[in-house]
């Protein structure tokens, strides 16, 4: 779900580079209002490393396989630091394993980050209402898991669907989106489905990592 | 997992020699030229510039092969299905089937951009170490946040890699089979990917502790600035090379406002 090189119009690659700018100095604004922001450097770190070595984790759906995007997952437990996160994670991919590209990483990092957040906002809406039942954390982590890929995938589709090339008509455009947005909603429940798992076995063995 | 883009780092170029800090910002703004490019007339100057940089570069011609097959399928996914969708103009058709003159000619313009601009990002990012390329970009004003995160998250990728390889290997000597989709085996999948974030959240304890006792977060005082400001033969050289590399990005982009349209 990355946005190659050479694949959108300049104006998309400025613009992404615009929104990346805006939002990851309000993250940084944010995590400056925490009381000890450098003690969370190494765990924010950490899991970044951790969820990049774990996007590599195949999920076998014959006849192909699918990998996991943890985007709402990232949000839920790493807060403003996802999107710095996504960002990170989204360069190495790019200068590693050239998946995505440099002049994209901007609009690649809107794609991803900004779902990661709508998840956080999500997935803590169960803090805020101070609501503490099993089944009500469920569907939050299913709903941050599951909308934000669908958030990604549904950003991701219209900017390469719209702008790869002028010369698609409307109909096909749509029809297309449509098409592709079938497939990702398949993932998108696989992923609320992982995404439940992982928060009900976090919550079990190591709490702490999904109350800070 | 190999995550090694700076295994050709240590040889002797004039790509290699040209200082990181400079070449950051040098071949970015030839990335982003070429991504400005619209004009199919201009494509064979994207190709011959890239040419010169890559075997300026010394550079293995296996080393780009192997980094194009991933993303390789993509682009060919798309440079196959464009010219059958897009445009008007048909230049052949069996049946259904029609191959369209505008389609193709995006599917050129798209291929050739995207190689051009990888070709750039990896000789950016292999001429140099990795790490190198990060203190380059701090120094050019990246958030020391950012900067801390991605030195620390790299420092730890191949070693969670390896974590991850081999709490998977232990899991199938365990008996667990990977060929079907199931709730029993999705939940085992996220149980695994549980422990790792377990292990590593264990581990940041520890690192930051370690960081704390080795005076993170205190500031060095800085070297003497008349030494620091002082432009070496070298510098200047490197300042040169980046003028020209960025005299050809914005001749680049004006040519592309210039030139009549395709």
């Amino acid at each position: 779900m990355h946005i190659p090189d050479g694949f959108v119009p300049p104006s998309i690659c400025i613009a992404g580079y615009a929104i990346t700018g805006g939002v990851t100095w309000y993250s940084l604004q944010q995590i400056k209002k925490d009381s000890n922001p450098q003690k969370k450097i190494p765990r924010a770190s950490l899991f970044t490393a951790a969820f990049f070595v774990a996007s590599l984790i195949h999920i076998p759906l014959p006849p192909a396989s699918i990998h996991l995007v943890l985007n709402g997952m990232m949000g839920a437990i790493l807060g403003y630091y996802s999107f710095l996160a996504i960002l990170i994670g989204l360069f190495f991919q790019t200068v590693m394993f050239q998946h995505g590209g440099l002049s994209t990483l901007g609009i690649n990092a809107v794609i991803m980050g900004i779902p990661a957040l709508f998840a956080y906002h999500i997935f803590h809406f169960n803090n805020r209402s101070n609501t503490r039942k099993k089944i009500w954390t469920q569907v939050l982590a299913f709903c941050a898991g599951a909308g934000s890929l669908i958030l990604s995938a549904t950003l991701f589709t219209v900017i390469i669907i719209t702008n790869i090339t002028s010369e698609l008509d409307a109909q096909t455009e749509i029809n297309a989106i449509y098409l592709s947005l079938i497939s990702y909603v398949i993932q998108a429940i696989i992923e609320g489905a992982f995404t439940v798992m992982l928060i009900s076995f976090l919550e079990q063995v190591k709490p702490e990592i999904l109350r800070q | 997992m190999r995550l090694i883009i700076d295994r050709y780092a240590y040889l002797d170029s004039l790509i290699h020699r040209w200082q990181q800090k400079y070449k950051l910002v040098g071949l970015i703004s030839l990335i982003f030229a070429f991504s400005f490019v619209q004009k199919i007339t201009l494509l064979p100057v994207i190709v011959v510039i890239t040419t010169v940089i890559f075997c300026l570069s010394n550079l293995p011609l296996s080393f780009l092969l192997s980094r194009l097959r991933y993303p390789g399928w993509f682009i060919l996914a798309v440079v196959i299905l464009l010219p059958f969708v897009a445009g008007d103009t048909i230049i052949f058709q069996w049946g259904w089937l029609t191959l369209k003159e505008e389609g193709c000619w995006t599917s050129i313009l798209i291929s050739v951009r995207f190689f051009c601009i990888l070709t750039i990002s990896l000789v950016l990012f292999g001429t140099a170490p990795f790490l190198t390329s990060i203190k380059a970009m701090r120094s050019l004003g990246l958030p020391q946040v950012i900067v801390d995160m991605t030195l620390l998250a790299y420092r730890y990728l191949e070693e969670l890699g390896n974590m991850l390889t081999t709490m998977q290997r232990a899991i199938r000597l365990r008996g667990f089979r990977y060929q079907q989709f199931s709730r029993r085996n999705l939940k085992i999948l996220a149980q695994l990917t549980g422990s790792l974030l377990v292990r590593s959240y264990e581990r940041s304890n520890k690192v930051y502790q370690a960081m704390i006792l080795r005076g993170y977060g205190y500031k060095i005082p800085q070297i003497d600035r008349q030494q620091k400001n002082r432009l070496s033969q070298l510098d200047k050289l490197n300042f040169l090379a980046t003028s020209a590399t960025v005299i050809i990005a914005i001749s680049l982009t004006i040519a592309e406002i210039l030139l009549p349209a395709n």
